[in-house]
């Protein structure tokens, strides 16, 4: 008898929760364009799972290795189950665009229009648009099937193949050059839209097309003198895994810039290709040296990024959730500069729920504040053009010391990373390129300012990153403070990560890979110890993934000490919950709504006296080893109860939540018979408005003048 | 305009909240502290950072600071010159101190230069006997609650460095010896192996630490019953890797580690290599390497003692430089400081013997004077400690022979240690004892040796004091107490309150007031 179970393998786990992501799309509560966009999240979550993970495995299954899955499963059979889910999920994926969204979105006017269906003024118009803005960017290739280079097919890019014979009657001058049939390859332009709006005659509606579906059809002008016999769409996803030589430390950026360019030209995983041409197919997949199982043949529309543009179409809001704004934050005042607002302590923002104007504001007046001697901040993942940057910039060239630490090797988004570095140190701010080894994936910010009492400092830790765009998508936690202790720790923390120091002692915030790891079973032991003294403990953990075997292995000791352990995990789950003498007391679930989940909240019932931390870490072995995380404590009683409070509500949902079985298969979770319908998500919104109207500017009595010479007293 | 003087009104107030940061090159690490003084002696730390160095390796094992160290060395005051710009500190405001590596190094002064070209810092090498002196205003800000009992018991203070430990015996609160002791975690490297092998042996360390100590020992017994000790104080960072480990929290700023605890963590701590320290204790390697025999030596010194248990402070020299420069005389801490100070003179007059009442006497009235002179000689609080001491010891000599007694007080309170005071320090209280009586020297003279021009000047005000209080005591029969000086046109008048006859001492100042005359243009009269 084989031993029981511990683990669900890593790789399906996030496949799974994919699925979970389609669920959403299939869901026909949801409006049409949201069911869209969760199609088109599956498709991008895809492409980077396979230039990540699936690439990762299958260098070990090429190498021979052994399996690193605490499952034991051999990359091999990773390889096999995940393509195997993924062909399904895929299938799901088209019966849904094509039979259910597509449809349903062309019913009230928003139309995609294939070319056996474009009218004689829209084909008129396609040729028109072709010549004058297309056709100047094509570049074909033709390619030689036997040559042992294959060609050099960007990563991730939408390609036309074609096979071509020529033109009877037309005799080739060259001998060495057969009649055919040629493969012929051409990349669709990367610098157009990818949608093609169509004239149209009917009001109010919207016809669409695909720019590749203009390439097909135009592509016989291509190729004078040939004849296309056949003729397809694919793309590749290329290994985007990199190691760059952490030594070359003068010249760092460099040699990133150049990882990027291999990128484009690493080992292939996955074809994608539409079902135009079977031969082609196979040509393809021999000359790119694929298995069987790594091409993808879909119907069209092969490549779902684009749908994200007709996601964020103007107008037809019928089929669109209705909107939440962010709520201002009540405790900050809007008539008065941020850090006035901290003065009495901390104040917590809860994303999107909450508006992000608060830390930007911040910035923005530390930026301009003739008081402020130095800010400190760290950067992951930053939108392009970013405010914050802005902000950062303006601050330095202000004269202020403003230290920034870019994570440059924040995977996919180096490029933007390394643009923002450059930005910050042409204004004269200190830059960090992250740490040798590690990435920086903390979130910190650190403001010094000199006032009449002293120095203070304001600090804000989140567990989301400094970008505006992603704090009305992603649900996140972050607090402001002006707590002496705490900024003390973070201007430590930042001494260590600029190089000023080694790291130091730290008692309130929790550093990865430093400590983290084992403050965290330290803390589910000592659950376990209250169990067993008091006959009751309760963990309460909310994260993105929860992958890392030894604390999972830590959960099924406390487990069997009797701890009751709810864990809100959104993404990947490698736990097995609900299994007698090993997880019964354990209940894990997901939430998949409109706001990606994305906080990471650790709650300890400690005997009665909780703890309550966030953090920028998951229980995954590369936050925990590989990266320098930050966790801290909740120690405001106020924000305590909030957070508390709403873990309960993540608990209770019963329209957005899904729950694993010990059997390790997720179920919808569904409201038990004469119990209330509750969504997360819309029950925090409810009340963070709520909360948010009691102090509305409406209901004050009192206008807030502003008059000359009255801010500076302030 | 009243907006303007409003403005600059905040400005001052925010004026007074200074900033003051140290920097402190030691034989394992360069460490810097950034405080803001908030009231007078009062400060909040708000920023730290610690790059491990071992400069002490170079110097105790070859002599020197090798290129690369000194390279690591400049970088490292480079960043911390950057961190410090953050908090835009004047560097009037920046104290960077070095200690027995850099005092060691034959390259120091290199050292030195290229620190200042590179960085602009100025670096103060700290001698020996002013390490006590910083280590026990520290010790005494952390302890402060500690106080009454340690006034009632004896006191061990220990901080094993790099390259030299600081070690102090307080009797009743009192310094009953001060001593920079040359054992150190590095130094022992160099003391053990030699400059030959590089392996670390903690048998052989341990043997010689043990005997090294031993003999260390029983010269300190001589100054004070070492196991009548009850309070042994471990300053450091070994000890407060000691206190993380296995102490509790008693105090705001000190630790406190049971006598069990400690010896256990030792054992823990021999058993392991130097990589299990990084690995289980969390530690840096520099750190783990200074560790075992850091607490051995403080394990060997407090088994001498009664003590059952380590009192560990949350300081170290780097805030006993905060306190020398920002506290203000009048303060507690300072003027316990000066108790110290001029209680460890007096062992040091004990020690050869003097006449106590003789040198009391001349003690006050030298005070009297130098306190009412104040517009006269322009000096400061150190100087009058300077001269506090110099009254205390000015007769030493005599122990040698009375003839030339002054020179040979001075010749041994140059070669004493005693408590707070630096080499300087003590050069300029042996040439205040030098010049006490016999020619008056000239500011030139070569005699005053080494001494700046500003301190050969306090060297002849404070003689000139001491010579007139020595003579208002000539018949050593203490018959004026209190005095009082009234400047007029003719001179000095000092009006005193006298028992008996006081002819000798009248007689005394026509002899030595000469000096003064010379210095401050008075002539002195006996009223």
């Amino acid at each position: 008898m084989s031993a029981p179970e511990r683990f669900i393998n890593r790789d399906l786990s996030w496949v799974e929760f994919n699925r979970r992501v389609l669920s959403e799309a299939q869901n026909p509560a949801v409006p049409l364009l949201e069911r869209l966009k969760f199609l088109s999240i599956v498709g991008s979550n895809f492409d980077e799972f396979f230039m990540v993970r699936v690439a990762s495995i299958k260098r070990q299954a090429l190498a021979k290795q052994r399996s690193t899955c605490p499952t034991g499963m051999s990359p091999r059979s990773q390889l096999k189950g995940i393509h195997t889910a993924v062909a399904r999920i895929t299938e799901g994926i088209y019966q849904t665009l094509l039979d259910e969204v597509l449809p349903g979105i062309a019913e009230v006017g928003l139309e995609r229009v294939t070319p056996d269906r474009w009218s004689e003024d829209q084909r008129a118009f396609v040729g028109r648009f072709f010549r004058e803005n297309v056709e100047p960017l094509l570049t074909p290739v033709r390619v030689d099937v036997h040559q042992d280079e294959p060609p050099s097919v960007r990563n991730l890019q939408l390609h036309a193949a074609f096979l071509l014979e020529r033109e009877t009657g037309g005799e080739s001058q060259d001998p060495q050059d057969p009649p055919g049939p040629h493969l012929a390859l051409v990349q669709v332009p990367r610098s157009i839209k990818r949608t093609l709006f169509l004239p149209t005659e009917r009001a109010g509606s919207v016809a669409f097309t695909f720019l590749e579906q203009v390439v097909l059809e135009q592509a016989y002008q291509l190729f004078p003198g040939y004849r296309v016999v056949e003729q397809c769409l694919f793309s590749l996803t290329r290994d985007a895994d990199m190691s760059v030589d952490e030594e070359r430390d003068e010249d760092f950026l460099e040699a990133m810039e150049q990882i990027l360019e291999h990128r484009d030209l690493s080992r292939p995983v996955r074809m994608v290709i539409n079902r135009r041409s079977t031969k082609l197919q196979k040509v393809l997949a021999k000359l790119f040296g694929l298995e069987s199982q790594e091409v993808y043949a879909c119907p069209d529309p092969v490549d779902l990024a684009p749908l994200m543009e007709i996601v964020g179409i103007d107008g037809f809001e019928a089929l669109r959730d209705e909107t939440w704004r962010p709520v201002p934050s009540p405790q900050i005042d809007p008539d008065a500069p941020v850090w006035q607002s901290l003065r009495g302590g901390e104040v917590m923002l809860h994303y999107p729920y909450e508006s992000f104007e608060p830390v930007l504001r911040l910035l923005r007046e530390a930026a301009e504040d003739p008081d402020t001697l130095a800010i400190k901040i760290t950067l992951y993942r930053t939108s392009g053009n970013s405010p914050v940057v802005r902000a950062l910039v303006r601050a330095a060239e202000a004269g202020k010391q403003v230290t920034v630490l870019v994570e440059v090797k924040a995977r996919f988004d180096e490029e933007r990373n390394i643009d923002v570095a450059q930005k910050l140190e042409r204004a004269g701010a200190i830059v960090i390129h992250g740490v040798a080894r590690l990435k920086v994936h903390s979130k910190a910010l650190l403001i010094t300012r000199r006032e009449p009492t002293g120095i203070r400092r304001y600090v804000y830790l989140s567990t989301g990153n400094f970008n505006d765009r992603t704090a009305t998508l992603y649900g996140d936690i972050g607090v402001l403070s002006s707590r002496e202790e705490l900024a003390g720790e973070v201007g430590l923390f930042f001494n260590s990560v600029t190089g000023y120091s080694v790291i130091p002692g730290l008692r309130h915030l929790v550093l990865a890979p430093h400590s983290l790891r084992g403050r965290l079973l330290e803390l589910i032991k000592r659950e376990a110890r209250r169990a067993q003294e008091a006959g009751r403990g309760l963990i309460i953990a909310k994260m993105n993934s929860l992958a890392d075997p030894v604390v999972i292995e830590a959960l099924y000791e406390a487990n069997n000490a009797g701890v009751k352990i709810l864990l809100n995990v959104r993404g990947i789950c490698m736990l097995i919950p609900g299994v007698t003498g090993m997880s019964e007391h354990i209940r894990v679930v997901s939430v998949i709504d409109r706001y990606l989940e994305h906080a990471r909240i650790f709650h300890f019932e400690n005997g009665g006296s909780g703890e309550t931390w966030l953090a920028s870490a998951d229980w995954m072995p590369r936050n925990l080893d590989r990266r320098v995380e930050l966790m801290f404590p909740i120690e405001d009683d106020e924000i305590a109860r909030t957070v508390r409070r709403l873990l309960d509500i993540w608990f209770a949902d019963t329209v957005k939540a899904h729950q694993l079985g010990p059997d390790q298969t997720w179920k919808r979770v569904s409201a038990k018979k004469g119990r209330n319908v509750l969504r997360a998500q819309e029950e925090i919104h409810r009340l963070t408005v709520e909360r948010g109207a009691i102090q509305e500017p409406e209901n004050r009595q009192l206008f807030s003048v502003r008059r000359t010479g009255e801010a500076k007293k302030r | 305009m009243a907006e303007k003087k409003k403005k600059k009104k905040s400005e001052s107030a925010v004026e007074k909240k200074r900033l003051v940061s140290v920097i402190d090159i030691g034989s394992t690490a360069i460490r810097l502290v950034v405080v803001e003084i908030r009231k007078k002696s009062h400060w909040t730390t708000l920023d730290r950072a610690v790059q491990p160095l071992s400069l002490g390796r170079d110097v105790f094992l070859r002599g020197s600071l090798s290129p690369e160290s000194m390279r690591e060395a400049i970088l490292i005051l480079e960043r911390f010159q950057e961190l410090l710009r953050g908090w835009a500190i004047p560097p009037q405001d920046v104290r960077v101190i070095a200690t027995a590596a850099i005092r060691e190094a034959r390259n120091r002064d290199i050292f030195l230069d290229r620190v200042q070209v590179r960085t602009g810092f100025q670096i103060n090498v700290v001698a020996g006997i002013e390490e006590n002196h910083l280590t026990y205003l520290a010790v005494q800000h952390a302890l402060n609650e500690l106080r009454p009992q340690f006034s009632r018991s004896s006191a061990m203070i220990l901080e094993v460095g790099g390259g030299t430990s600081e070690l102090m015996l307080l009797s009743r609160g009192r310094m009953a010896g001060s001593h920079n002791l040359g054992i150190g975690t590095l130094r022992v490297e160099q003391q053990v192996l030699g400059s030959s092998g590089t392996t670390t042996d903690n048998g052989r360390v341990e043997e010689f630490l043990r005997e090294h100590i031993r003999v260390t020992r029983e010269v300190l017994n001589a100054e004070m019953r070492l196991d009548k000790i009850r309070f042994f104080v471990a300053v450091g960072g070994d000890a407060r890797i000691a206190a993380e480990q296995v102490g509790t929290r008693e105090g705001e700023l000190f630790s406190v580690i049971s006598r069990d605890a400690f010896v256990t963590f030792l054992d823990n701590v021999r058993s392991r290599s130097v990589e299990e320290c990084v690995r289980d204790l969390k530690l840096t390697w520099t750190e783990a390497e200074g560790l075992f025999p850091a607490l051995l030596i403080l394990h060997l010194f407090m088994e001498s003692t009664a003590a059952d248990q380590l009192i560990v402070p949350d300081v170290s020299i780097r805030e006993g430089v905060l306190l020398d420069f920002t506290i203000d005389p009048g303060h507690g801490i300072r003027k316990e400081f000066v108790r110290q100070v001029s209680g460890a003179a007096l062992a040091l007059g004990r020690k050869y013997r003097f006449d106590e009442a003789h040198a009391t006497a001349v003690t006050h009235l030298a005070l009297q004077l130098f306190d009412q002179l104040k517009d006269e000689h322009g000096l400061t609080d150190h100087a009058r400690l300077l001269l506090e001491v110099a009254a205390l010891t000015h007769d030493i000599g005599y122990f040698v022979r009375a003839d030339g007694h002054h020179k040979h007080g001075q010749y041994i309170v140059e070669n004493s240690e005693i408590f707070g005071l630096s080499r300087t320090d003590l050069s300029i209280v042996g040439n205040v004892i030098r010049f006490h009586r016999g020619a008056t020297p000239s500011p030139g003279r070569s005699s005053l040796g080494a001494l700046r021009w500003s301190q050969r000047m306090m060297v002849l005000k404070l003689a000139a004091i001491l010579r007139v209080a020595d003579a208002l005591d000539r018949g050593h029969l203490q018959r004026i107490r209190n005095i009082t000086i009234q400047k007029e046109e003719s001179g000095l008048m000092i009006q005193c309150e006298s028992l008996g006859d006081i002819s000798t001492e009248r007689h005394g100042l026509t002899i030595k007031g000469k000096m003064f005359e010379e210095i401050y243009g008075y002539q002195v009269v006996l009223l």
